[in-house]
């Protein structure tokens, strides 16, 4: 299995609007990062030059890891709207 | 129905089209309830990525008379096997209920003892089919629908609203079965959100192999299926791998607390990597062709993360209640979300009949859990749960065990020792004997 392989092969309805916001002055001055490494979609990573996290939310796979290693409540976190999001197959 | 329905004419709104949200939805509409069922993805199932087995338990047949004889269910299994992996070698224990063949073609409840087979399933068509019977009883199925708040007026849950539009739809009662993160409850005030230290984190992969090779490679005939669990396999995280068969896919993943997850700052899906290279899994995965790969949450705390079950004119079922735990040995939650669905749905049901769904008369919710298996498992394994918490089930103890099976195997041409002299020699330099001690006597109180 290459790591890679895995996030090519989820299917998803991406919605126009972020489901997930990151309030990134909360977030700023995190040592952790948690979510960088935590998030099993890899929806956060790291911008090493600026040294802060950068977000993207269509790849998400609604797990809500990144809302529970989260300490500082830096997210506001709902669901995609209805229809919307990850589909997994049904075949 | 005696109470006034909400303005669209239903006596009850469930939230979610899992195995809790369904079951609810169909117990509710066999008392002549009108009932709405509603599910955020495109149909029931889209969103569950669920390889594993549910058990049996009786409130499926109560549900749906002849349920696995209809359900769309991938394998009986018949043959559980516990590993404990080690570096250089790995150790098993398999349990097989009586079966083979006597029974080529392993039908529904294929073993003598019924209670003895759990189901792999197939999420996406599983949740389809149970909410196709839940519209057949009589309830209205709405697919693609969000319900991030409850509606609460004066002290009293009265309805939902719908992400995106902000339409409301009102009913005297709601059954919140949204899952793990239980939002709706938590926006009900019945908890705080749960936390890294109370859940566990599952990937999974799935891949396509041929149901012949899967027979052949697992051991299994007919519709046969086993689960496997590994211990010692996550790279020093709280956790474990598994691999369930379906008719020709294999579910391979792994569990992780999160708060150890997070802790030791490793990623998920390179742990998900190192895992199916192992040489126990990469043997069985050999050819195989990976299709999928999906992430979910696991409630994991058992009783210390149960939150309020009920609130006025509320109701809280399933993984969205906490039903789910693993001791180390089974993991349930399927059986845990059907049962308390159909409990909710009965006490729901009574409930709206006497027109009072009062905190007072839904309490009787959590009596009826009380003395169901669904709380009474998790109290019984309370300690078990939480004796699951010690980093050295994960790394050491299988080193240990490695070690000291080795040692009972090995003939190089000195002598051979004794057992306990084996397993102190495998002991030594990873644990402190006090400490390996004192874990025996947490096994004892936890499992005995």
């Amino acid at each position: 299995m290459n790591v890679i392989d895995l996030f090519d092969l989820v299917s998803y309805r991406v919605h126009p609007e972020a489901h997930i916001r990151v309030d990134e002055s909360v977030c700023h001055g995190c040592l952790h990062r948690a979510c960088t490494h935590s998030c099993p979609a890899r929806c956060y990573e790291l911008d090493k030059e600026r040294g802060r996290v950068v977000f993207a939310y269509e790849a998400c796979l609604e797990c809500g890891t990144c809302l529970l290693v989260c300490d500082r409540g830096a997210l506001d976190w709902n669901y995609p709207q209805g229809g919307y999001g990850v589909r997994f197959r049904t075949t | 129905m005696s109470l006034r329905p909400g303005s669209d004419g239903f006596d009850a709104v469930v939230v979610g089209a899992g195995p809790a949200g369904s079951s609810a939805a169909i117990g509710l509409a066999r008392c002549g309830a009108r009932v709405l069922l509603l599910e955020r993805g495109e149909y029931p199932g889209a969103k569950n990525m669920f390889g594993g087995m549910m058990s049996w338990c009786p409130a499926a047949e109560e549900l749906v008379p002849g349920f696995w004889e209809q359900a769309p269910w991938e394998r009986a299994v018949t043959k559980r096997v516990l590993t404990v992996a080690g570096p250089r070698s790995s150790t098993s224990v398999v349990f097989e209920a009586g079966s083979g063949s006597d029974r080529p073609a392993a039908g529904a409840g294929s073993t003598s003892d019924r209670a003895l087979t759990g189901f792999t399933l197939y999420r996406p068509l599983f949740d389809r089919w149970l909410a196709e019977q839940a519209v057949a009883a009589g309830a209205t199925l709405l697919t693609g629908t969000l319900a991030d708040r409850l509606v609460v007026r004066d002290g009293a849950v009265r309805g939902v609203r719908l992400a995106g539009t902000g339409d409301v739809i009102e009913a005297p009662l709601v059954v919140a079965c949204d899952g793990a993160l239980s939002l709706l409850a938590k926006d009900g005030g019945l908890h705080d959100g749960f936390t890294a230290e109370q859940v566990g984190l599952g990937v999974r992969a799935l891949y396509a192999l041929s149901e012949e090779e899967i027979d052949e490679r697992f051991g299994l005939a007919g519709r046969e299926g086993s689960t496997s669990e590994f211990l010692g396999c996550t790279g020093g995280v709280r956790g474990g791998g598994f691999i369930y068969t379906q008719r020709d896919t294999l579910s391979v993943g792994l569990v992780l607390h999160l708060a150890s997850l997070k802790e030791r700052g490793l990623a998920p899906y390179e742990l998900l990597d190192g895992f199916t290279a192992s040489p126990p899994v990469a043997r069985l995965l050999r050819g195989a062709r990976l299709v999928e790969y999906s992430a979910h949450l696991l409630a994991e705390a058992g009783p210390r993360m149960t939150p309020r079950l009920f609130a006025p004119g509320l109701l809280v079922a399933g993984d969205a209640a906490g039903f789910c735990y693993t001791n180390g040995l089974i993991t349930e939650g399927m059986n845990l979300a059907i049962t308390s669905g159909l409990i909710a749905a009965r006490t729901a049901a009574q409930a709206l009949a006497a027109g009072d769904v009062s905190q007072r008369r839904l309490q009787a919710y959590e009596q009826r859990l009380r003395r169901s298996f669904v709380l009474r498992d998790l109290a019984t394994f309370r300690n078990a749960i939480h004796f699951l918490r010690h980093d050295r089930l994960f790394t050491e103890y299988p080193q240990v065990v490695g070690a000291m099976m080795e040692g009972l195997y090995r003939s190089d041409g000195s002598p051979k020792r004794r057992l306990a002299a084996l397993g102190l020699e495998a002991v030594k330099g990873r644990l402190p004997l006090r400490r390996v001690v004192a874990d025996v006597i947490e096994v004892g109180r936890s499992y005995l």
